[in-house]
């Protein structure tokens, strides 16, 4: 489980997003007190450390620049304070990403993703098993039973979301809010016209039947 | 000053000394002195006198001349009498100490009122960063209520968002210098920004955004445009029509649910990026309500809200404005076309691309 610092002095902020990262899988480890910060992180060797530009009594930069003396943990500055000079300043010192509060949850969590995979903490997921089928996001082709079929960028966001809760049920909503995640900013008729298309190709693989409609609640796999 | 102004600023002066000119040639010739010497003395009198005024005349022409120059040359004009050369007359250097008291307090009053705006923008905007805290709590509490609920409630805190940063870009729209760094920036970036920061909006409009051209790159500011496009986008949600395409079918009936029209059906907004020659446009278009003709070149005038605004209710009048000015700072060109009952589109013409990027 990677280990994640928030070094945050709003408590309500920090007890959440503790709370948020606990449900997403990793270890959060929360900082109250923040004079001796440096120490703590040298303590605790977290993967990641996302840390607030405003704290009371110390500058986050300072504290920054105390972390990058001693290691090269990735930093992600989450400040409320936009303006470009600070960004630039917090980069900077060693900063390996800047977002400004406040933050959409998914968003926040993509970026720390990406500060992750790219400090080597994990590979991308590129390859979803489930209900017998094959996905390749990469190459963004399904496949089942050894035959193939190629998927629009759209179909394969959708099959993406629903294998990777396979079993569980999908609304509407839920698709929606995962195709905006993935930049693909579609309204519920499109997500309909692409369904459809979806169901097409997958009945070309034989697996007609494998997304089922559950009235008034949404999608299963 | 021209001569004639100078002549009846001096009227009775000139008037004293011809009636002195006068008495004395009466009463020299009634004394007995041959006219002749009398005409001679009167002509060159007169000449003393005509000469006299004429280099008054020209002494405060001059004089006039050289403050002038001073007050065009100056870049605070209330500034004046500070830096105007002192006068050698002491009528007039009690003038000009008056006056210079009076500028004195008007630039204690404006110095005053610019330190007390300045105060204002800070608090303003130190105001706004804390506001944001509880603002990121309450959507990271949303994440226990049940979806439906937190769809909801993420929408209005992204109202209470926008509105906050609406105060933001106002407070310093008041000194843009301090804030905007023109970089080069992808428009595929400040779409997807803008429209992070409104999609649970636009999600709940049920609105579908499309992109076309935007890999295209400008020279701008990228919060600045983020705003601007943002605010556009906000309009677009807002005054869009719930069935788009019923005015058209209306006569014919029958047709109902085609089967390919999906996309026309429903509100939709365009983001669609072209060049023309070094400059780049964005055109962001609606299939919304449209704006009456007789109000369109008023929608960026200040607290302008409209017949949509009004019946809509929530409008504040200032969006466009604030796109305005934020685009006049960002050397942006901002046009606006609509058809009411059809849609609007707001194009966004950005600068030429700095030459030494080539």
């Amino acid at each position: 489980m990677q280990k994640i610092m928030i070094i945050e002095d709003e408590p309500a902020v920090r007890e959440e997003l503790a709370f948020l990262l606990e449900n997403e899988g990793y270890k959060p480890l929360a900082v109250t007190e923040f004079h001796n910060a440096a120490e703590k992180v040298r303590a605790s060797a977290p993967d990641l450390i996302l840390l607030d530009l405003g704290l009371p009594g110390r500058d986050g930069l300072s504290i920054c620049a105390a972390i990058r003396r001693e290691s090269s943990i990735p930093i992600i500055f989450v400040t409320s304070r936009d303006s470009t000079v600070d960004e630039l300043k917090a980069l900077s010192m060693g900063g390996d990403d800047y977002i400004t509060k406040p933050y959409n949850i998914p968003v926040l969590l993509a970026r720390i993703k990406t500060v992750l995979r790219r400090s080597g903490g994990m590979g991308e997921q590129e390859l979803i098993e489930a209900c017998g089928m094959k996905l390749n996001l990469t190459k963004g082709v399904v496949s089942a039973d050894g035959k193939t079929v190629e998927l629009s960028r759209n179909e394969l966001q959708i099959l993406a979301y629903l294998m990777s809760h396979a079993g569980e049920i999908v609304s509407r909503a839920d698709l929606i809010d995962a195709l905006w995640d993935s930049r693909i900013y579609i309204d519920d008729n499109t997500l309909s016209v692409n369904m459809t298309r979806l169901r097409g190709r997958l009945e070309e693989l034989g697996m007609a039947g494998c997304i089922k409609t559950r009235r008034g609640m949404g999608y299963q796999l | 000053m021209t001569f004639c102004e100078f002549l009846s600023d001096h009227l009775n002066q000139i008037v004293l000394q011809g009636l002195a000119l006068a008495v004395s040639a009466l009463f020299l010739l009634s004394t007995g002195t041959q006219p002749g010497v009398v005409a001679l003395l009167s002509l060159v009198l007169l000449l003393i006198f005509s000469a006299a005024q004429a280099a008054e005349f020209w002494k405060r022409k001059r004089r006039l001349e050289e403050l002038y120059a001073v007050m065009e040359g100056l870049d605070q004009k209330y500034l004046f009498s500070e830096c105007v050369p002192l006068p050698r007359e002491t009528y007039e250097r009690r003038l000009f100490d008056l006056m210079g008291r009076s500028g004195r307090a008007m630039i204690g009053a404006v110095s005053n009122a610019q330190a007390a705006q300045r105060e204002y923008r800070e608090y303003i905007e130190s105001w706004v960063h804390e506001i944001k805290a509880p603002i990121t709590a309450a959507g990271l509490i949303c994440n226990h209520a049940e979806p439906k609920l937190r769809r909801r409630l993420l929408q209005e805190l992204g109202q209470i968002e926008s509105h906050v940063e609406r105060a933001l870009f106002y407070a310093r729209a008041e000194s843009p210098e301090k804030d905007i760094l023109i970089r080069q920036v992808a428009l595929k970036e400040i779409g997807d920004q803008a429209i992070a920061s409104h999609r649970a909006l636009l999600i709940q409009s049920g609105i579908q955004v499309e992109t076309e051209g935007l890999e295209q790159r400008v020279y701008t500011d990228e919060k600045w445009a983020v705003f601007i496009l943002s605010q556009l986008l906000q309009n677009a949600a807002r005054y869009r029509r719930e069935h788009p395409a019923d005015e058209p079918n209306a006569g014919e009936g029958a047709v109902t649910d085609k089967p390919d029209a999906g996309g026309e059906q429903n509100p939709r907004i365009r983001l669609k990026a072209r060049t023309l020659g070094k400059l780049v446009q964005l055109e962001v278009s609606d299939n919304g309500m449209g704006i009456a003709a007789h109000e369109l070149p008023r929608v960026f005038d200040r607290g302008f809200t409209g017949s949509n605004g009004r019946s809509r209710g929530g409008s504040t009048g200032m969006g466009l404005y604030l796109c305005r000015r934020l685009a006049g700072s960002l050397e942006l060109e901002i046009e606006i076309r609509s058809r009411e009952g059809e849609g609007t589109a707001v194009t966004l013409t950005f600068p030429a691309r700095e030459i030494r990027q080539e």
